[in-house]
């Protein structure tokens, strides 16, 4: 079959699933979530098969697909994979398989209904980063929120109403501004033919005037901002992440949280090239502050997951860091950055839901010592919080110093033109790591460590099924820390061209 | 004028007829009879067909010259009214079997046949009325409570207040500009004349109390929560539809949309806001209806050409989901099991795919891809936008923001709520499953093929 036969597949087999679920027999949960996990594991091996032919050397969409969709607007059915997207169609296709196996146990309710929404939403996320069109691309981004609202309403914690509310309202707002600005930018720009367009590719080549690109670019960032989400609009976050259920904030933090970035990368800045040098100081200020901020938030939580929950803005934060810092480490290392805290945050998760399902707290206080109760629980716990806190070999290192340098590489220049502004700023940025460190080795150190205690006692260790789970994103973390080179060569020219957009190059060329 | 053009231009009219008249005859007949259902249900169908066929084979003629005149786009627009009234005589129940129901039924879905089709304010008032008269028995038909008879009034009253404006605004019209024709309206609006504008205003006023526009909406909660639920469905589909067909072809060519923007405006906003607070289903719905109509005016913002393709996608879509909610509610037809919002609480426990046809039809009303409601909300904004009304349009679509969340609370009630302890079990009836499949057919073609339908409106 051709890769984009395949991409195809990638993006449709959870439909085909969804449609599959109510044929099944009535009562028979295990077979639901058997026909899942296999729907998502082939979507996996189908997806990294993809990763595996993407060359990163050839610019421009590979495995492409474009199909008219509604003619008469200039709308598009057009997927394919670039340098961005690539890593992060990867990613969820990574972690579908380990979020319907995490949830074997944890979803004993709805068990159809949830399945459903989970492929559903693997649907909707691989749509958003495949599509290559403007609209398509609304059309997923906003779908998204409809299983998500399903997911922590009816599986959530005790506040999860309130939570998915304020989760949906939240980012719809943001949606409807950017639905306003992009009805606004396709209908303003030159027709082709009579009819508008659509189409990235279209849309990058015909940049709007500069008084315009701030408006425009203000109302997409404001809605990619909430979904990162950068500080002051994070508040929904740990609401949303603490009473999700286990696969809604391993979704959440592996791969939703990642969309604002993406759109940040694939819309925002070069669809508005001038504006978004224009807002780059202002962006670069908030990612600082949500790296502070949410480190500092962080180091207070006595929930386990809002610590969690609290250090994604955090991390988040450096990849708007490396994105604004226009240099090309610090884009491509924002793109590894992106991919790493998908995997430990979403391990996180994982890991804190199986502890959750065993003693049903959430409680920092309840807890201490699991190393001697549960030893390969407590190893894998660590091993994650490690790549959380950036140690060298992990792919939380690489991702992390790589924005951290790229930020140095802008500021110094600047500085020495008399500007320490962002000289001052990368600085803080590097205090956020030493923050980070002590939050989570804190946070491992009261959990892990010290008088053995745990509200159920006997405690049953990880079993196999959680093991192999752990065991798969241990190892893609360690592959990533240790061997960075193939994925960094893949984005090498994505990264590229958003470096020559934010340094004012030509607007010729795009991904 | 030959016997010819009256017979074929006028066939869906024609049907509905012979289906009324065998209606009366049965009722004298055999008034017991359980056939008036079938009877009336095939009337409109065939009727439906006969204008299906008008538009396909792209006839026009003007059997009435000056008074009434048809078109594909007319005929098209015939259809869209009669098929949507299928579901809702699908829905009807069982106790209305007596002809005289569907007589009724039939009797106003003459009238909204008038409507598209007219060529004068005195076929649309003729129109007008015969849609309306029946509908102010029909809300009666189901007095159950005592605030029935209470809301059946206001409605009559309100009903009887919009007619005679519109009269009122005729009249002006004509004296001013000596004619009845529906051009005089774009002629007197241009023509400055304090008269005729008053005229025009009257006119407008009129379609706006019609369709529940702020502020001439306060009749609609009353009037749509006292209806049995098939009634209720036929108000905010078929009733609106036809008035804001109407007003199509009224306002056509003059930009007196964007002078009153504002109002639709404050109706998406009041309509969104005012039905957060409900707990009877319909209720909720009127207030939906009433930010619906809205939407649907500002749909003329557009440039002239576009406003059919949004007013025509945009009632479809809405009328087929709102059809969709109501043939699936929970209490299977029981009005005021029904009518509690309450009654909502755990239903995708006891009948998932009802709970999952209603979250739909919820979505696709609050307007979230990939329902057909995002479409028919993006050609509205898009049409407004492409106009330049940027301002409108920002805040048109910041207030649709705010009807998220009551449909959204329905969603709620249904999936994340524990039934309430006295719940019915109420099982969905054969012909309400019926009516869901024929509204979930167009809404799935509408959401995935758009393009399909826009390129025949």
């Amino acid at each position: 079959m051709s890769d984009a036969l395949l991409l195809n597949v990638v993006l449709w087999l959870p439909v085909a699933g969804m449609l599959a679920l109510p044929l099944l027999p009535r009562g028979n949960d295990a077979a639901v979530r058997v026909l899942t996990l296999l729907v998502v594991a082939l979507e996996f091996v189908i997806a990294a098969w993809l990763f595996a032919r993407f060359d990163g050397a050839v610019p421009g969409l590979q495995a492409e697909t474009r199909v008219d969709w509604i003619r008469a607007w200039g709308v598009h059915y057009r997927i394919g994979l670039d340098g961005v997207n690539v890593l992060l169609v990867t990613l969820t296709a990574f972690l579908g398989p380990l979020v319907v196996a995490g949830s074997f146990t944890a979803v004993q309710r709805e068990v159809r209904l949830f399945h459903g929404m989970l492929l559903f939403i693997q649907f909707t996320m691989l749509g958003t980063l495949l599509a290559q069109d403007l609209f398509l691309f609304y059309v997923f981004w906003e779908a998204m929120l409809i299983p998500m609202f399903l997911i922590i309403g009816i599986w959530g914690g005790e506040r999860r109403i309130y939570a998915t509310l304020k989760f949906v309202l939240y980012t719809a707002f943001g949606s409807i501004l950017m639905l306003a600005a992009l009805i606004y930018l396709v209908y303003t720009m030159p027709w082709h033919g009579g009819v508008p367009s659509f189409a990235f590719e279209y849309l990058y080549a015909h940049p709007p005037s500069a008084a315009v690109q701030n408006w425009l670019f203000a109302a997409f960032a404001l809605s990619f901002a909430i979904k990162v989400p950068i500080v002051p609009l994070h508040t929904w976050l740990p609401d949303a992440h603490v009473e999700a259920p286990t696969a809604g904030s391993v979704i959440l933090a592996g791969v939703l949280l990642k969309m604002g970035t993406y759109g940040f990368m694939k819309l925002g800045i070069p669809l508005f090239p001038a504006a978004a040098r224009f807002f780059t100081p202002a962006m670069m200020t908030l990612a600082v502050i949500s790296i502070l901020y949410g480190a500092c938030l962080a180091l207070v939580q006595t929930d386990i997951k809002k610590i969690i929950a609290y250090s994604s803005i955090s991390h988040l934060g450096y990849v708007m860091l490396g994105l604004a810092s226009a240099s090309l480490l610090g884009i491509q290392g924002a793109i590894l950055q992106m991919v790493s805290h998908g995997l430990v945050a979403g391990g996180l998760f994982l890991m804190i839901g199986m502890i959750y399902e065993r003693c049903h707290t959430r409680d920092l206080a309840a807890y201490g010592g699991l190393a001697k109760l549960l030893p390969a629980y407590s190893v894998f716990f660590m091993l994650l919080t490690l790549a959380a806190v950036g140690l060298p070999t992990t792919s939380g290192f690489a991702g992390e110093f790589m924005v951290l340098l790229g930020a140095f590489d802008t500021a110094w220049p600047l500085y020495q033109q008399g500007h320490p502004a962002a000289l001052v700023l990368a600085a803080s940025a590097v205090l956020g790591v030493v923050l980070g460190a002590w939050y989570m080795l804190w946070f491992a150190e009261r959990f892990l460590f010290g008088a053995a205690r745990a509200p159920h006692q006997p405690l049953a260790d990880l079993g196999r099924r959680e093991r192999l789970i752990l065991a798969a994103i241990v190892l893609a973390v360690f592959a990533i820390g240790l061997y960075p080179e193939p994925l960094l060569q893949k984005t090498e020219l994505a990264a590229r061209q958003y470096q020559g957009l934010l340094l004012g190059g030509s607007a010729e060329v795009h991904p | 004028m030959s016997w010819q053009t009256i017979l074929t231009a006028m066939l869906p009219e024609h049907l509905l007829l012979a289906g009324i008249v065998a209606l009366l005859l049965l009722g004298i007949g055999a008034p017991r009879s359980r056939g008036a259902a079938a009877l009336a249900i095939g009337a409109a169908i065939a009727s439906a067909l006969a204008a299906l066929w008008l538009h396909a084979s792209g006839y026009s003629g003007a059997p009435f010259a000056g008074q009434y005149a048809i078109g594909p786009a007319t005929s098209l627009a015939k259809f869209l009214l009669l098929a949507l009234a299928v579901p809702v005589l699908l829905l009807s129940r069982q106790e209305f079997a007596g002809p005289r129901y569907y007589v009724l039924m039939l009797g106003s879905l003459y009238g909204a046949c008038l409507m598209p089709s007219s060529m004068s304010f005195l076929t649309l008032f003729l129109g007008l009325e015969l849609l309306s008269l029946p509908v102010y028995v029909l809300v009666l038909l189901a007095f159950q409570r005592p605030e029935c008879a209470e809301a059946a009034l206001k409605y009559l009253v309100l009903g009887g207040t919009a007619t005679a404006t519109f009269l009122f605004g005729t009249a002006f019209l004509y004296g001013a500009t000596g004619t009845l024709g529906i051009e005089a309206f774009a002629s007197a609006f241009w023509s400055g004349h304090p008269l005729a504008l008053t005229g025009a205003a009257l006119i407008v006023a009129a379609l706006f109390l019609k369709a529940a526009v702020v502020p001439l909406h306060a009749w609609a909660p009353d009037a749509y929560e006292a209806a049995s639920v098939p009634v209720t469905a036929y108000m905010a589909t078929v009733v609106k539809a036809a008035v804001l067909l109407a007003a199509l072809r009224i306002i056509v060519g003059t930009p007196v949309a964007a002078m009153i923007a504002l109002l639709p405006l404050v109706s998406i906003a009041w309509g969104n806001l005012a039905a957060i607070r409900q707990t009877s289903f319909r209720r909720m719905i009127a207030y939906s209806s009433i930010a619906h109509a809205g939407y649907l005016f500002f749909a003329f913002l557009g440039a002239g050409p576009t406003r059919y393709q949004a007013v025509m996608f945009y009632l479809a879509t809405y009328g087929v989901m709102t059809l969709l909610a109501f043939a699936a509610l929970p209490g299977g037809g029981d009005d005021v099991a029904d009518d509690r919002l309450d009654g909502f609480k755990g239903l995708f426990h006891r009948r998932p795919y009802a709970a999952l046809a209603i979250a739909a039809a919820m979505l696709s009303l609050a307007g979230l891809p990939p329902l057909p409601g995002f479409v028919a909300k993006f050609l509205v904004f898009r049409n407004a936008l492409a106009a330049g009304h940027t301002t409108w349009a920002v805040l048109g679509l910041v207030a649709s923001y705010l009807g998220l969340y009551f449909y959204l609370r329905v969603i709620q009630f249904m999936f994340m709520a524990d039934p309430a302890p006295d719940a019915g079990s109420g099982r969905g009836r054969r012909l309400a499953w019926l009516a869901g499949a024929l509204c979930l057919v167009p809404a799935i073609v509408f959401a995935v093929f758009p393009g399909w339908l826009l390129d025949r409106l």
